[in-house]
């Protein structure tokens, strides 16, 4: 039986989570990614730094409250790691659960795959322009990234974490991608990036 | 037909990227430095419209125009991401700010581009039969107290109040104010009120709707209630004018 | 058949999105009219120079409109004015973006109640499209709406009701 099983994301998110209307979120967070393209002069690439600072920022103190309320243990394998990920983060976090697939042969890489509705994107449509560079450079989710870059990096992970598809570019799906590059022994993380 | 010299110059700089030249795509998209001749109903368009096939152009399956915003499942996410999220938008902010003040009125921005859009939506979802556009001071505040806090914060406001000293100034009162009750703010931000968030929204859902405002969110605590927050709500003089115009 | 000329207004009297169409519904009761004029189902048939005064006509009506912004709590305002033939019917939201259209009243001039009900039907239905469009975090207050996405449905709504 594998370890996941132990911990129910469904059971956490019904009785111990104070919920609120996604939509204020996603406005929310819609009013920060415009109020930053507008802030770097439409260089999303400093958008894109920006939103995985914040993430990080975020994740660093996000799995404190994680570990509290769920009560998970140090996973033996990254296999169990990205199950836990999906099946208990994103469920009580953002109340969504993302299908995980493309695993490399190494077992140490693989994709998140956010399901629709994303309450980060639900109203989100990238303007039309004559110059495609939005839609070409803008990861409008990006601060999902870094929260779990940095979450990751407080339980001794270090793992790159980037976005390869988005559903509001045009691709099919929504993707992340999570690396592992190596576990780290008990050394202590830096505090901002 | 369309003549050169009858260019209609677009008002949103955000798209002054699209020039006179410009052939949409597929026939359809406005063009606002063309007017309407951008946009005739072309025989392609003309069409496709006559067809029932529609998945050739609309090539988003997730597209906003597909959903229904009106009796939409109400979806909920954990507070604490809300919470997490705000924390950023207050470190940021004050990253870039120059003072309390200057910190405040980025928040209060920020809140203000959410309630541009919340009015509008809660208006649509309130439905058009039984409803009407809210035209007077005072049910325009009684429906921002009531069915517009419900909506957004999860309950209403507690008080409603006219200034008895100051004329067109009014105030509503949150015991429990939401943006505040997650953040605790750090010392070196002195007199920070986070709810100047919550003000720039009803400020910017005031804005919209004409009645032009002014909220700032000031810390009032009483006994049992150590986050409750006054929203000071200054009307632009005019408004007296206009409202006395009609009574 | 009637010819219509949807225009959007935003809060500084700007135009935001326009368009020209007729109704999609077969032509058969003016069989006598030049139907050679067009044969594109949909496609509006201003005379040219009623079609280059069209913004005009739509613009002149906000007068009335800004009056009846106050002294109604309505948002379908109705007919508010007419001009050489052409009628005009407003809409307005809660955030005070117009809906503003121009039609030739031809052959209509019994079923005007029927008419009416339509368009408020229709204006309804594009106030929801507004309340999407503006729900877009990239869209601001004001801009032009030039989402292909959003004209198809405005136009998709004109041959559902017109």
């Amino acid at each position: 039986m594998s370890k996941s099983s132990k911990y129910n994301g469904d059971d956490i998110w019904k009785n111990n989570v104070e919920k609120i209307n996604s939509e204020l979120f996603t406005l929310t967070y819609g009013s920060v990614v415009a109020q930053l393209c507008r802030d770097f002069n439409n260089n999303y690439h400093e958008v894109n730094n920006q939103l995985d600072k914040m993430g990080y920022n975020i994740g660093l103190r996000l799995i404190e409250e994680f570990l509290a309320k769920t009560g998970v243990r140090r996973c033996q394998t990254f296999r169990e790691t990205s199950e836990i990920i999906s099946k208990i983060g994103f469920k009580i976090f953002l109340n969504i659960v993302p299908t995980i697939e493309n695993w490399s042969s190494d077992n140490k890489t693989c994709s998140l795959i956010l399901p629709e509705p994303n309450p980060l994107t639900e109203f989100v449509e990238l303007p039309i322009t004559t110059d495609s560079k939005i839609s070409k450079e803008l990861w409008y989710s990006q601060i999902l990234c870094g929260v779990l870059r940095g979450a990751l990096q407080m339980v001794q992970l270090d793992v790159d974490v980037n976005f390869v598809k988005d559903v509001l570019r045009g691709d099919d799906r929504t993707e992340i991608r999570l690396k592992l590059n190596k576990v780290l022994k008990d050394e202590i993380p830096a505090g901002e990036d | 037909m369309s003549n050169d010299n009858d260019i209609i110059l677009s008002s949103a700089t955000s798209m002054s990227t699209l020039t006179i030249n410009e052939v949409s795509k597929d026939g359809f998209g406005y063009n606002p430095s063309v007017g309407p001749q951008s946009n005739i109903i072309t025989p392609e368009a003309s069409t496709f419209l006559l067809s029932s096939k529609k998945s050739i152009i609309t090539n988003n399956p997730n597209s906003i125009y597909d959903k229904n915003i009106i009796n939409k499942k109400n979806l909920e996410i954990s507070l604490s991401s809300l919470a997490f999220l705000f924390c950023e938008m207050v470190n940021w902010c004050h990253s870039n700010s120059k003072g309390i003040q200057d910190l405040e009125t980025r928040l209060n921005g920020l809140g203000y581009q959410v309630g541009q859009r919340y009015i509008e939506l809660i208006k649509l979802r309130e439905g058009f039969k039984t409803n009407k556009r809210e035209v007077k001071i005072v049910e325009i505040l009684q429906f921002i107290h009531g069915t517009f806090w419900k909506a957004i914060f999860g309950k209403t406001a507690n008080e409603l109040e006219k200034s008895q000293d100051v004329l067109n100034e009014y105030m509503i009162t949150d015991n429990v104010p939401l943006m505040s009750k997650f953040i605790s703010i750090p010392k070196e931000y002195g007199e920070l009120n986070c709810s100047a968030f919550m003000a720039g929204i009803i400020e910017g859902a005031l804005d919209s709707s004409a009645f032009f405002a002014n909220v700032t969110a000031h810390s009032v605590p009483i006994t049992g209630y150590p986050l409750r927050t006054v929203f000071l709500i200054k009307f632009d003089d005019s408004l007296s004018i206009r409202e006395s115009l009609r009574s | 058949m009637s010819s219509y000329y949807l225009t959007i207004i935003g809060t500084r009297d700007n135009p935001l999105y326009e368009v020209e169409f007729s109704s999609f519904k077969p032509n058969s009761s003016s069989t006598s009219s030049s139907a050679s004029a067009s044969s594109i189902p949909g496609r509006a048939q201003f005379a040219p120079d009623v079609r280059e005064i069209l913004p005009f006509i739509a613009n002149s009506s906000l007068d009335i409109i800004d009056d009846s912004q106050w002294s109604t709590s309505n948002f379908n305002l109705g007919r508010v004015d007419s001009f050489y033939g052409l009628v005009v019917n407003a809409f307005i939201t809660q955030g005070n973006v117009k809906f503003v259209l121009c039609y030739d009243n031809v052959g209509s001039g019994t079923n005007s109640k029927y008419d009416d009900n339509l368009i408020r039907q229709f204006f309804i239905d594009v106030n929801d499209l507004y309340v999407k469009c503006l729900l877009n975090p990239f869209y601001r207050v004001n801009d032009a709406i030039v989402s292909p996405e959003f004209d198809i449905k405005v136009k998709l709504l004109a041959r559902k009701y017109f």
